[in-house]
Protein backbone atom coordinates (compact mmCIF):
# COMPACT_ATOMS: atom_id res chain seq x y z
CA UNK A 1 0.00 0.00 0.00
CA UNK A 2 1.75 3.22 -1.09
CA UNK A 3 -0.60 5.68 0.70
CA UNK A 4 -0.51 5.59 4.49
CA UNK A 5 -2.36 7.81 6.93
CA UNK A 6 -5.02 10.47 6.59
CA UNK A 7 -3.16 13.02 4.43
CA UNK A 8 -0.44 11.00 2.70
CA UNK A 9 0.67 14.10 0.81
CA UNK A 10 2.49 15.11 4.00
CA UNK A 11 4.89 12.26 3.35
CA UNK A 12 5.88 13.33 -0.17
CA UNK A 13 9.28 14.90 -0.80
CA UNK A 14 7.67 17.66 -2.87
CA UNK A 15 5.48 18.75 0.03
CA UNK A 16 8.34 18.65 2.51
CA UNK A 17 10.68 20.61 0.28
CA UNK A 18 8.02 23.32 -0.09
CA UNK A 19 8.42 24.16 3.61
CA UNK A 20 9.18 27.86 4.05
CA UNK A 21 10.59 27.99 7.56
CA UNK A 22 14.35 27.51 7.85
CA UNK A 23 15.16 28.31 11.47
CA UNK A 24 18.21 30.33 12.45
CA UNK A 25 21.30 28.44 13.56
CA UNK A 26 20.80 29.58 17.12
CA UNK A 27 17.54 27.66 17.60
CA UNK A 28 18.22 24.25 19.08
CA UNK A 29 14.93 22.99 20.55
CA UNK A 30 11.31 23.70 19.66
CA UNK A 31 8.48 22.70 22.00
CA UNK A 32 4.80 22.73 21.07
CA UNK A 33 2.19 22.52 23.85
CA UNK A 34 -1.33 22.00 22.60
CA UNK A 35 -4.64 20.31 23.46
CA UNK A 36 -6.33 17.51 21.60
CA UNK A 37 -9.85 18.98 22.05
CA UNK A 38 -11.18 22.48 22.00
CA UNK A 39 -11.68 25.02 19.26
CA UNK A 40 -8.89 27.35 20.45
CA UNK A 41 -6.21 24.67 19.97
CA UNK A 42 -7.39 23.93 16.46
CA UNK A 43 -4.75 26.09 14.77
CA UNK A 44 -1.99 24.54 16.86
CA UNK A 45 -3.24 21.05 16.07
CA UNK A 46 -3.24 21.79 12.33
CA UNK A 47 0.22 23.34 12.66
CA UNK A 48 1.52 20.16 14.29
CA UNK A 49 -0.20 17.99 11.72
CA UNK A 50 0.75 19.87 8.54
CA UNK A 51 3.68 22.19 9.15
CA UNK A 52 5.93 20.54 11.74
CA UNK A 53 7.07 17.82 9.27
CA UNK A 54 8.11 20.55 6.86
CA UNK A 55 10.05 22.38 9.55
CA UNK A 56 11.77 19.20 10.70
CA UNK A 57 12.72 18.36 7.12
CA UNK A 58 14.33 21.74 6.62
CA UNK A 59 16.01 21.69 10.05
CA UNK A 60 17.10 18.13 10.68
CA UNK A 61 19.36 19.10 13.61
CA UNK A 62 16.64 20.87 15.61
CA UNK A 63 14.83 18.83 18.27
CA UNK A 64 11.05 19.32 18.07
CA UNK A 65 8.89 18.00 20.90
CA UNK A 66 5.12 17.90 21.23
CA UNK A 67 3.25 17.97 24.56
CA UNK A 68 -0.48 17.25 24.66
CA UNK A 69 -3.09 18.38 27.21
CA UNK A 70 -0.64 19.80 29.71
CA UNK A 71 -1.74 23.46 29.72
CA UNK A 72 -5.11 25.12 29.16
CA UNK A 73 -3.87 27.26 26.28
CA UNK A 74 -1.55 26.28 23.41
CA UNK A 75 1.88 27.84 22.86
CA UNK A 76 5.24 27.33 21.19
CA UNK A 77 8.58 27.66 22.92
CA UNK A 78 11.97 28.03 21.24
CA UNK A 79 15.18 27.36 23.14
CA UNK A 80 18.21 29.17 21.69
CA UNK A 81 21.79 28.13 22.24
CA UNK A 82 22.58 31.04 24.58
CA UNK A 83 19.87 29.91 26.99
CA UNK A 84 17.25 32.38 25.79
CA UNK A 85 13.69 31.06 25.59
CA UNK A 86 11.19 32.57 23.16
CA UNK A 87 7.51 32.06 23.96
CA UNK A 88 4.88 32.32 21.22
CA UNK A 89 1.20 32.28 22.19
CA UNK A 90 -0.90 30.60 19.50
CA UNK A 91 -4.33 30.44 21.08
CA UNK A 92 -7.00 30.97 18.49
CA UNK A 93 -4.54 31.50 15.64
CA UNK A 94 -4.68 29.77 12.28
CA UNK A 95 -1.87 27.36 11.31
CA UNK A 96 -0.83 29.58 8.44
CA UNK A 97 -0.59 32.56 10.76
CA UNK A 98 1.53 30.55 13.16
CA UNK A 99 3.93 29.53 10.37
CA UNK A 100 4.22 33.13 9.21
CA UNK A 101 4.85 34.33 12.75
CA UNK A 102 7.58 31.75 13.32
CA UNK A 103 9.18 32.61 10.00
CA UNK A 104 9.23 36.31 10.90
CA UNK A 105 10.80 36.00 14.32
CA UNK A 106 13.17 33.05 14.02
CA UNK A 107 13.39 32.10 10.37
CA UNK A 108 16.26 32.83 8.00
CA UNK A 109 15.38 35.58 5.58
CA UNK A 110 15.29 35.02 1.84
CA UNK A 111 18.48 37.04 1.35
CA UNK A 112 20.37 34.95 3.87
CA UNK A 113 19.15 31.74 2.24
CA UNK A 114 20.17 32.97 -1.19
CA UNK A 115 23.61 34.00 0.06
CA UNK A 116 24.06 30.55 1.61
CA UNK A 117 23.02 28.84 -1.61
CA UNK A 118 25.49 31.01 -3.55
CA UNK A 119 28.30 30.17 -1.15
CA UNK A 120 27.52 26.50 -1.47
CA UNK A 121 27.56 26.76 -5.28
CA UNK A 122 30.91 28.56 -5.17
CA UNK A 123 32.42 25.95 -2.90
CA UNK A 124 31.28 23.12 -5.18
CA UNK A 125 33.08 24.47 -8.26
CA UNK A 126 33.07 21.73 -10.93
CA UNK A 127 36.32 23.14 -12.32
CA UNK A 128 38.19 21.95 -9.22
CA UNK A 129 39.74 18.51 -9.41
CA UNK A 130 40.78 16.70 -6.27
CA UNK A 131 39.81 14.09 -3.68
CA UNK A 132 36.23 12.89 -3.83
CA UNK A 133 35.62 14.36 -0.39
CA UNK A 134 36.12 17.96 -1.58
CA UNK A 135 35.64 17.96 -5.37
CA UNK A 136 33.33 16.33 -7.87
CA UNK A 137 35.97 14.69 -10.05
CA UNK A 138 39.55 13.63 -9.39
CA UNK A 139 40.92 13.83 -12.92
CA UNK A 140 39.83 15.24 -16.29
CA UNK A 141 39.85 11.70 -17.64
CA UNK A 142 36.70 11.00 -15.59
CA UNK A 143 34.70 13.62 -17.52
CA UNK A 144 32.62 12.35 -20.43
CA UNK A 145 33.96 13.37 -23.80
CA UNK A 146 37.55 13.79 -22.64
CA UNK A 147 40.58 11.62 -23.35
CA UNK A 148 40.18 8.40 -21.31
CA UNK A 149 42.63 7.50 -18.56
CA UNK A 150 45.88 6.10 -19.97
CA UNK A 151 45.83 3.72 -17.00
CA UNK A 152 42.86 1.87 -18.52
CA UNK A 153 43.38 2.34 -22.28
CA UNK A 154 46.78 3.17 -23.82
CA UNK A 155 46.97 6.59 -25.48
CA UNK A 156 47.38 6.76 -29.27
CA UNK A 157 51.08 6.89 -30.16
CA UNK A 158 50.96 10.48 -31.42
CA UNK A 159 49.89 11.70 -27.96
CA UNK A 160 52.68 10.07 -25.95
CA UNK A 161 55.60 12.21 -24.86
CA UNK A 162 58.08 9.52 -25.94
CA UNK A 163 56.91 9.60 -29.58
CA UNK A 164 56.79 13.38 -29.68
CA UNK A 165 60.32 13.60 -28.31
CA UNK A 166 61.49 11.13 -30.95
CA UNK A 167 59.82 13.16 -33.70
CA UNK A 168 61.32 16.38 -32.41
CA UNK A 169 64.76 14.76 -32.22
CA UNK A 170 64.37 13.29 -35.73
CA UNK A 171 63.44 16.69 -37.17
CA UNK A 172 66.49 18.32 -35.63
CA UNK B 1 40.68 22.38 0.46
CA UNK B 2 43.89 22.09 -1.50
CA UNK B 3 45.69 19.93 1.01
CA UNK B 4 46.30 17.04 -1.38
CA UNK B 5 49.07 14.98 0.18
CA UNK B 6 50.89 12.67 -2.24
CA UNK B 7 53.09 10.00 -0.76
CA UNK B 8 56.09 10.12 -3.06
CA UNK B 9 59.66 9.15 -2.16
CA UNK B 10 61.48 12.15 -0.73
CA UNK B 11 63.77 13.90 -3.20
CA UNK B 12 66.78 13.62 -0.84
CA UNK B 13 66.95 9.88 -1.36
CA UNK B 14 67.53 10.39 -5.10
CA UNK B 15 70.18 13.04 -4.66
CA UNK B 16 72.65 11.91 -2.09
CA UNK B 17 73.73 8.29 -2.15
CA UNK B 18 76.15 8.26 0.75
CA UNK B 19 77.34 4.73 0.12
CA UNK B 20 77.60 3.05 -3.27
CA UNK B 21 75.55 0.15 -2.01
CA UNK B 22 71.87 0.73 -1.48
CA UNK B 23 70.46 -2.47 -0.15
CA UNK B 24 66.77 -2.29 -0.81
CA UNK B 25 65.47 -5.86 -0.91
CA UNK B 26 61.88 -6.29 -2.14
CA UNK B 27 60.16 -9.58 -1.11
CA UNK B 28 58.61 -10.46 -4.50
CA UNK B 29 57.97 -14.14 -5.38
CA UNK B 30 60.17 -15.95 -2.83
CA UNK B 31 59.64 -16.26 0.95
CA UNK B 32 62.18 -15.40 3.64
CA UNK B 33 63.55 -18.93 3.81
CA UNK B 34 64.11 -19.52 0.06
CA UNK B 35 67.81 -19.58 -0.95
CA UNK B 36 69.24 -17.14 -3.45
CA UNK B 37 69.33 -18.28 -7.09
CA UNK B 38 72.60 -19.98 -8.14
CA UNK B 39 73.27 -17.40 -10.82
CA UNK B 40 72.79 -14.56 -8.37
CA UNK B 41 74.78 -15.91 -5.43
CA UNK B 42 77.79 -13.60 -5.69
CA UNK B 43 76.00 -10.62 -7.10
CA UNK B 44 76.42 -7.24 -5.48
CA UNK B 45 73.90 -4.76 -6.67
CA UNK B 46 75.40 -1.34 -7.28
CA UNK B 47 73.39 1.71 -8.15
CA UNK B 48 74.23 3.70 -11.27
CA UNK B 49 77.23 6.03 -10.75
CA UNK B 50 76.54 9.64 -9.89
CA UNK B 51 78.13 12.55 -11.69
CA UNK B 52 79.24 15.00 -8.94
CA UNK B 53 78.95 18.13 -11.08
CA UNK B 54 75.49 17.18 -12.23
CA UNK B 55 74.65 16.31 -8.65
CA UNK B 56 75.61 19.71 -7.34
CA UNK B 57 73.67 21.51 -10.04
CA UNK B 58 70.64 19.33 -9.52
CA UNK B 59 70.76 19.78 -5.78
CA UNK B 60 70.86 23.56 -6.15
CA UNK B 61 67.96 23.53 -8.54
CA UNK B 62 65.92 21.22 -6.38
CA UNK B 63 66.46 23.29 -3.26
CA UNK B 64 65.30 26.36 -5.16
CA UNK B 65 62.29 24.51 -6.53
CA UNK B 66 61.42 23.16 -3.09
CA UNK B 67 61.69 26.61 -1.59
CA UNK B 68 59.37 28.13 -4.14
CA UNK B 69 56.77 25.35 -3.86
CA UNK B 70 56.80 25.47 -0.07
CA UNK B 71 56.46 29.25 -0.15
CA UNK B 72 53.50 29.05 -2.54
CA UNK B 73 51.75 26.41 -0.47
CA UNK B 74 52.17 28.40 2.69
CA UNK B 75 50.96 31.55 0.94
CA UNK B 76 47.78 29.88 -0.17
CA UNK B 77 47.22 28.34 3.24
CA UNK B 78 47.76 31.70 4.91
CA UNK B 79 45.34 33.37 2.52
CA UNK B 80 42.66 30.81 3.30
CA UNK B 81 43.20 31.10 7.04
CA UNK B 82 43.09 34.87 6.86
CA UNK B 83 39.84 34.72 4.90
CA UNK B 84 38.31 32.40 7.45
CA UNK B 85 39.54 34.57 10.29
CA UNK B 86 38.09 37.66 8.64
CA UNK B 87 34.78 35.87 8.21
CA UNK B 88 34.57 34.90 11.83
CA UNK B 89 36.40 37.59 13.80
CA UNK B 90 36.86 40.48 11.37
CA UNK B 91 35.48 44.00 11.66
CA UNK B 92 32.73 43.23 9.16
CA UNK B 93 31.81 40.15 11.15
CA UNK B 94 31.47 42.20 14.30
CA UNK B 95 29.19 44.68 12.58
CA UNK B 96 27.15 41.84 11.18
CA UNK B 97 26.89 40.25 14.60
CA UNK B 98 25.80 43.56 16.11
CA UNK B 99 23.20 44.05 13.41
CA UNK B 100 21.91 40.54 13.91
CA UNK B 101 21.66 41.06 17.63
CA UNK B 102 19.71 44.27 17.06
CA UNK B 103 17.35 42.61 14.65
CA UNK B 104 16.88 39.74 17.03
CA UNK B 105 16.05 42.12 19.86
CA UNK B 106 13.53 44.00 17.77
CA UNK B 107 11.90 40.76 16.66
CA UNK B 108 11.72 39.59 20.26
CA UNK B 109 10.01 42.82 21.31
CA UNK B 110 7.55 42.45 18.47
CA UNK B 111 6.86 38.89 19.57
CA UNK B 112 6.37 40.10 23.14
CA UNK B 113 3.85 42.66 21.93
CA UNK B 114 1.99 39.96 20.05
CA UNK B 115 1.91 37.87 23.19
CA UNK B 116 0.52 40.78 25.19
CA UNK B 117 -2.15 41.37 22.58
CA UNK B 118 -3.14 37.70 22.69
CA UNK B 119 -3.16 37.94 26.48
CA UNK B 120 -5.59 40.85 26.39
CA UNK B 121 -7.87 39.07 23.97
CA UNK B 122 -7.74 35.98 26.10
CA UNK B 123 -8.56 37.91 29.26
CA UNK B 124 -11.56 39.51 27.59
CA UNK B 125 -12.73 36.14 26.40
CA UNK B 126 -12.30 34.54 29.79
CA UNK B 127 -14.17 37.44 31.40
CA UNK B 128 -17.01 37.07 28.93
CA UNK B 129 -17.16 33.37 29.59
CA UNK B 130 -17.31 33.92 33.33
CA UNK B 131 -20.09 36.47 32.94
CA UNK B 132 -22.03 34.18 30.65
CA UNK B 133 -21.67 31.39 33.18
CA UNK B 134 -22.95 33.68 35.94
CA UNK B 135 -25.92 34.75 33.87
CA UNK B 136 -26.72 31.14 33.09
CA UNK B 137 -26.51 30.24 36.75
CA UNK B 138 -28.87 33.02 37.80
CA UNK B 139 -31.28 32.13 35.03
CA UNK B 140 -31.25 28.52 36.09
CA UNK B 141 -31.91 29.54 39.67
CA UNK B 142 -34.83 31.71 38.57
CA UNK B 143 -36.28 28.91 36.47
CA UNK B 144 -35.94 26.51 39.34
CA UNK B 145 -37.73 28.93 41.64
CA UNK B 146 -40.48 29.46 39.12
CA UNK B 147 -40.93 25.74 38.70
CA UNK B 148 -41.10 25.35 42.46
CA UNK B 149 -43.67 28.13 42.71
CA UNK B 150 -45.89 26.70 40.02
CA UNK B 151 -45.67 23.29 41.61
CA UNK B 152 -46.64 24.68 44.98
CA UNK B 153 -49.55 26.63 43.41
CA UNK B 154 -50.83 23.57 41.62
CA UNK B 155 -50.75 21.51 44.73
CA UNK B 156 -52.54 24.26 46.59
CA UNK B 157 -55.29 24.42 43.98
CA UNK B 158 -55.73 20.71 44.14
CA UNK B 159 -56.11 20.90 47.88
CA UNK B 160 -58.78 23.60 47.50
CA UNK B 161 -60.60 21.50 44.96
CA UNK B 162 -60.60 18.51 47.18
CA UNK B 163 -61.74 20.62 50.11
CA UNK B 164 -64.63 21.86 48.01
CA UNK B 165 -65.52 18.36 47.06
CA UNK B 166 -65.24 17.24 50.66
CA UNK B 167 -68.21 19.46 51.44
CA UNK B 168 -70.45 17.26 49.35
CA UNK B 169 -69.16 13.98 50.75
CA UNK B 170 -71.41 11.63 52.56
CA UNK B 171 -70.77 11.72 56.36
CA UNK B 172 -72.39 9.96 59.19
CA UNK B 173 -74.68 12.97 59.75
CA UNK B 174 -76.20 13.21 56.31
CA UNK B 175 -76.09 9.50 55.66
CA UNK B 176 -79.78 9.00 56.26
CA UNK B 177 -80.65 12.14 54.33
CA UNK B 178 -78.64 11.13 51.32
CA UNK B 179 -80.09 7.63 51.32
CA UNK B 180 -83.58 9.14 51.30
CA UNK B 181 -82.56 11.47 48.47
CA UNK B 182 -81.07 8.66 46.42
CA UNK B 183 -84.15 6.49 46.86
CA UNK B 184 -86.41 9.40 45.92
CA UNK B 185 -84.53 10.28 42.71
CA UNK B 186 -83.79 7.20 40.70
CA UNK B 187 -81.24 7.90 37.97
CA UNK B 188 -81.53 6.25 34.61
CA UNK B 189 -78.16 5.40 33.03
CA UNK B 190 -79.66 3.65 30.00
CA UNK B 191 -79.39 6.03 27.11
CA UNK B 192 -78.04 5.99 23.59
CA UNK B 193 -75.99 8.72 21.94
CA UNK B 194 -75.30 9.46 18.33
CA UNK B 195 -72.00 10.42 16.81
CA UNK B 196 -72.29 14.05 17.88
CA UNK B 197 -72.72 13.16 21.55
CA UNK B 198 -76.37 14.13 21.83
CA UNK B 199 -78.64 11.82 23.70
CA UNK B 200 -80.93 10.06 21.24
CA UNK B 201 -82.93 7.55 23.14
CA UNK B 202 -83.74 6.88 26.72
CA UNK B 203 -85.29 3.74 28.03
CA UNK B 204 -88.14 4.11 30.43
CA UNK B 205 -87.20 3.30 34.05
CA UNK B 206 -89.17 0.46 35.63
Amino acid sequence: MPMKGRFPIRRTLEYLQKGEVVLKNRVKIVTVNYNTHGQLSDGARKFVFFNVPQIQYKNPWVQIMMFKNMTPSPFLKFYLDDGEQVLVDVEGKDHKQITQHVKTILGKTDEVLQAEALARMEAANPANFGPKKYCLKECICEVEGQVPCPGTTPLPKEMTGKYRAQMAAAQD
Amino acid sequence: MFQVITRSTPVIRLLAPRGAVLVEAVRGRKTRTDPKAKSKEGRIKTPPPVDPVEMVVLRERFTEYDLIMRALRLEFKEEMLRKRYEEEVGSLAEERAKQEAEEHRSLMTWNQEENLRMLKIRELRVQKEVEAAEVKKTEAAILREQAMESFVKEKGEEIMRIQEEAKSFINLENLDQRIEEALDNPKNYNFAIDKDGRVVKRTVLQ
